[in-house]
């Protein structure tokens, strides 16, 4: 069992190793830092990164960018989607909505959210619109899934709704929740890049990457590229790990 | 003091399930409803406890009456520990220490000790119906219902919950009604026992069990001729 989990490792360490391989040699072929640098350049130009002065605030703009329209979209979806899972009418209500949502083409949205609200607000309000619908759809089919078995014998036992709530539905949900909030998480920092690089706020990793691209700075385009990912790889992690912790009773 | 149902009239799906229908439990007895399948057995239970409302008819002696259940399923709440499940069933009125005494005493009664702190995930079926076994006695009810909680296990398991659960019983003496289709465990379980017919339900057969509910075998012959009486009323 160890011996298999650590050739997987070798293999994904085999991935990446690839991935630079080919790297490399495009930045050889090429054989300019203005179309492609070479991958130890662009690393220590990720490094460098590090060292600015504003880097705190950069980074810290958009991690807490995300996390707003994450903690948003989190209460609007799961108390929407608890609504929407009990009651079939609303169920259908919200169904449209969501759909419509979720088939926008993000860059239309951002484009209507430019018009509508100030820089620093744009990505919030993107990363709300790409995460809220994932949330959402997940606690309503998390709802429907809870066993009627188990509501049945909450109810012969005289369970108040409260309780019932609290200690049935919830946690019933909460594998439902996080998976939603894996792909929301997912899909919304690439989100809230896009509408940093298009609203420009004064701090933000796409504020950056649009500032690198216009001077033709491409390893500080992939640098902060690789950041965006780290942070994305972060979250990840973190809500995994929460998974793990929350949802014992499964492992 | 007896339970009484005087009248009783439910419709279900066009069917008429009961029509004028009369029966009494007495207090502090095991008493088992032996039926075909589909008679309504689970119906009159669900009347009892009050989850469904019959047509017409009166429940005597039952309006303050707390019940509790074991389904035929140990229906557990997955992300319960033992405790937990158990604790689930008591109402949030009792005292914490109160609480944690009566669930310690009844996870010992059904010999779970040293599980008190697993999930259902992690626990075996008996052992899992054991637990809602413990479920049902926690809770501080007047009545236990039994959904045919013993169908589909085999003899050697049935025979064990059937040991755990009348030796809780003689050091309680609840009020329990016992529904099943099983002639053998209304043998070993019941002080009466009840055969109901097809729709519109009627009683077939009402016999009383004169010995006590430790000291029975399946192979004494006072046993045998009662099985035979019963077999014959369900026409098998």
């Amino acid at each position: 069992m160890k011996i298999s989990f650590t050739s997987k490792q070798y293999v994904s360490l085999a991935s990446v190793i690839f991935m630079l391989a080919i790297w490399k040699i495009l930045s050889m072929h090429f054989d300019s830092d203005f179309v492609l640098p070479s991958p130890e350049k662009t690393f220590i130009t990720t490094l460098s990164l590090f060292g600015d002065s504003h880097f705190l605030a950069i980074v810290g703009s958009t991690i807490s960018r995300g996390l707003i329209g994450f903690v948003l979209s989190g209460i609007l979806g799961v108390g929407l989607g608890i609504i929407a899972g009990i009651n079939p009418h609303f169920n259908a209500f919200l169904r449209p909505m969501l759909v419509t949502i979720r088939s926008t083409p993000v860059i239309a949205l951002i484009l209507l959210a430019l018009i509508w609200l100030n820089p620093g607000s744009v990505p919030v309000f993107i990363a709300m619109l790409t995460m809220f619908p994932f949330i959402c759809t997940n606690v309503i089919d998390g709802i429907k899934s809870v066993d009627p078995d188990l509501v049945e014998m909450a109810t012969f036992y005289r369970i108040g709704r409260n309780r019932i709530i609290r200690e049935l539905y919830i946690p019933a949900i909460l594998p439902f929740i996080i998976s939603g909030a894996s792909s929301a998480m997912g899909i919304g920092w690439r989100a809230i890049i896009t509408g940093e690089v298009l609203s420009q706020p004064r701090y933000g990793i796409g504020t950056l990457m649009q500032a690198a691209q216009t001077f033709l700075n491409v390893d500080a385009v992939i640098a902060w590229t690789i950041l965006a990912v780290l942070i994305s790889y972060g979250f990840e992690k973190v809500i995994r790990w929460s998974e793990l912790k929350l949802i014992i009773w499964r492992f | 003091m007896s339970l009484e149902i005087k009248g009783l009239y439910k419709d279900f799906d066009e069917i008429s399930l009961y029509r004028n229908f009369c029966i009494d439990f007495p207090e502090g007895t095991i008493t088992c409803i032996l039926g075909p399948s589909g008679c309504g057995k689970t119906t009159l239970l669900n009347i009892i406890g009050n989850i469904i409302k019959p047509d017409s008819g009166t429940l005597i002696g039952f309006d303050k009456k707390v019940t509790s259940y074991i389904f035929q399923d140990p229906r557990l709440l997955p992300w319960k520990t033992v405790k937990g499940n158990i604790e689930f069933a008591l109402s949030k009125d009792l005292p914490v220490e109160e609480r944690e005494k009566l669930t310690d005493r009844f996870i010992r009664l059904v010999e779970l000790d040293a599980f008190a702190g697993y999930y259902p995930s992690k626990l075996s079926g008996g052992m899992r119906q054991r637990v809602s076994i413990a479920r049902a006695f926690a809770c501080p009810s007047d009545i236990i219902l039994m959904d045919e909680p013993l169908k589909g296990l085999d003899i050697k398991l049935k025979l064990n919950l059937i040991g755990t659960f009348s030796r809780i019983w003689q050091a309680d003496k609840r009020t329990v009604i016992f529904v099943t289709h099983d002639v053998d465990e209304s043998l070993l379980l019941g002080n009466e026992i009840v055969v109901l017919s097809q729709a519109p339900v009627q009683i077939i057969v009402r016999q009383k069990v004169e010995i006590p509910i430790a000291n029975r075998s399946l192979d004494s012959n006072y046993l045998k001729e009662l099985k035979q009486i019963l077999l014959n009323a369900l026409g098998k």
